[in-house]
């Protein structure tokens, strides 16, 4: 049933498309414009002559390797860290009988409603005390634990039929056993989920770095893009080429697999 | 299944790392509150209320109160009348190719991390110099204008551009809480004779009502804590403080100022609109949503 209306909607969300696209567009072409031409021709669209000086200039000014490297080391141990910990916890919350259960559970999701502004002088004050201050770990170790991961585990592990668990136990099979060989083979559209949630949010995340990190060596790749904004006269050429370098990995990863990434978070909605 | 052993050795290790994190942390920012307090410094004195009186007469932090009231209401009411339009318009159309089109255009946005994203607007779009908006002032005839020195516009543009950066996952959601609802309700009151933006209303909207919940409640509970883009363009908090927000300047209190006693402060005063407004989300939300 294609109706006349279905033509307007598509060509009502094409153009709302182009212009959500706008700026994504304009930080390329930037980037491939020399400084000389972004000043000359203001009303211009498409670079002048297409360059890759901004981007060599931003590889000489700022370690982007060394950040690059940095939040991928940190994004991988935090995330197969949050995979595993929420996993196990919300297997507990699921399948097991205990006391106090239920409290234990409210405990936990009130602990989701603590913004992370109202801890941070105190965080930052105990990775200080701890002497994690300025390192990898500062990011790492408090973020080794998420309520919202085990929220989430929690409620796909309570869709797996008992009897699984059951049948498994009455074959001699161990706790451990069970969540290894029942539990997470039946739930890997949620280990999907909150891998994604969790890699995302921890990419991106730029209060934690900023309140962490001090050496321009160490820092992550959001915390150091700033850097190119504090200068007194904006490179803008190179600056939009840092920003494009450190945005595409991330969206050529969603395109190639977005129907994954949409299932994910849609699974997330739905429980 | 019943195992203390089990279940013990893995909830007591968990959940004191968790309360280490958080709930230590409440206490003990609770605690600098009520101090001169200064990391570099020997001796901390002891303030009792003092930090608090001062918060009550503090202009700025009033100010901060209501623009991140202003800006959570706005913004979230925004991006919920927005997302479900958008979400509704797509999940219509019989092509399925086009659905994950824009889907997948409009959640673009939302991979990039903000500070990339609120760099590449604050040049191109809100620049003084070849930005968009001033391209299209020029095109009125109109002079070009420094944004970032107005008051009330320069709020604004930071509400559009977090709509920009965060609408994709709204979509997403509402789009497969739509197509969550069983067709059958639709037809039904199509068949009574109901309109379709009146079907929309009155049979859609309430028969999603878990998906509603949850988007509702996370956006809230993320928009009182946006950060980024008020670094980016107010890092100081713009013309007087008119773009100044508590996690701003709970940040420029401790980390830039070191008044970490005062931040600390301002930070329990956050902590308690947080919870006020969770308590009434959770009033709100009370109700029973499912359709089986």
């Amino acid at each position: 049933m294609k109706k006349k209306y279905h033509y307007v909607i598509v060509t009502f969300l094409s153009l709302f498309s182009a212009a959500m696209m706008y700026p994504m567009a304009w930080m390329l072409m930037i980037s491939f414009k020399t400084n000389a031409d972004i000043r000359t021709n203001k009303t211009k669209f498409f670079p002048e002559e297409w360059t890759l000086e901004g981007y060599k200039t931003a590889f000489a000014k700022a370690p982007i390797g060394h950040w690059f490297a940095n939040s991928m080391f940190i994004t991988i141990c935090i995330t197969a860290a949050v995979i595993l910990t929420s996993t196990l916890i919300g297997y507990v919350f699921a399948k097991y009988q205990f006391r106090a259960k239920k409290m234990m559970f409210v405990l936990l999701l009130a602990t989701m409603m603590v913004p992370p502004q109202v801890t941070m002088i105190p965080r930052y004050l105990m990775i200080q005390k701890m002497h994690l201050f300025n390192t990898k770990w500062a990011l790492i170790v408090p973020a080794l634990v998420s309520a919202f991961s085990i929220y989430l585990a929690k409620q796909f592990i309570t869709d797996v039929p008992d009897s699984l668990c059951e049948a498994a136990k009455m074959d001699g099979a161990g706790p451990l056993r069970i969540y290894w060989s029942v539990i997470l083979p039946n739930i890997k559209p949620a280990i999907g989920s909150i891998g994604i949630f969790t890699a995302m949010a921890n990419w991106n995340d730029y209060l934690n770095p900023l309140l962490m990190l001090n050496d321009i060596d160490k820092m992550t790749l959001p915390l150091g893009l700033v850097i190119f904004d504090s200068q007194r006269t904006v490179d803008l050429s190179a600056t939009m080429a840092a920003a494009a370098m450190i945005m595409m990995p991330m969206i050529i990863i969603f395109i190639l697999f977005q129907k994954q990434f949409i299932k994910g978070m849609t699974l997330s909605g739905m429980k | 299944m019943k195992n203390n052993r089990f279940t013990a050795a893995v909830l007591v290790p968990s959940f004191l790392f968790l309360f280490m994190f958080t709930a230590f942390p409440v206490v003990y920012g609770l605690g600098i509150s009520f101090f001169d307090y200064n990391p570099a410094s020997t001796e901390n004195l002891f303030l009792g209320l003092e930090n608090y009186k001062r918060l009550v007469r503090d202009d700025v932090f009033w100010e901060a109160v209501k623009n991140t009231v202003f800006f959570g209401g706005a913004a979230v009411c925004a991006n919920i009348v927005i997302t479900l339009f958008l979400a509704k318009i797509i999940s219509v159309l019989p092509w399925k190719r086009w659905k994950t089109f824009f889907r997948t255009i409009l959640f673009i946005p939302c991979i990039a991390p903000v500070v990339g994203t609120s760099m590449v607007w604050k040049y191109g779009i809100l620049g003084t110099d070849g930005g968009v908006l001033n391209k299209i002032a020029a095109g009125f005839g109109a002079a070009p204008k420094n944004w970032f020195l107005t008051t009330l516009p320069l709020m604004l543009l930071i509400i559009v551009y977090t709509l920009w950066a965060d609408i994709g996952y709204n979509v997403v959601l509402f789009t497969a809480g739509i197509e969550g609802v069983p067709k059958e309700f639709d037809e039904a009151a199509a068949i009574d004779g109901a309109g379709p933006v009146r079907r929309f209303l009155s049979i859609k909207l309430p028969l999603m009502g878990r998906t509603f919940a949850f988007v509702a409640i996370m956006t809230m509970a993320n928009y009182f804590q946006m950060f980024a883009q008020f670094r980016i363009f107010a890092p100081k908090g713009g013309m007087n403080n008119s773009a100044m927000v508590l996690t701003n300047y709970i940040y420029r209190t401790s980390f830039i100022s070191f008044d970490m006693g005062y931040a600390s402060a301002i930070a329990a005063g956050l902590f308690l609109i947080v919870f006020v407004v969770a308590m009434i989300q959770n009033k709100m939300m009370r109700a029973d949503w499912s359709y089986e």
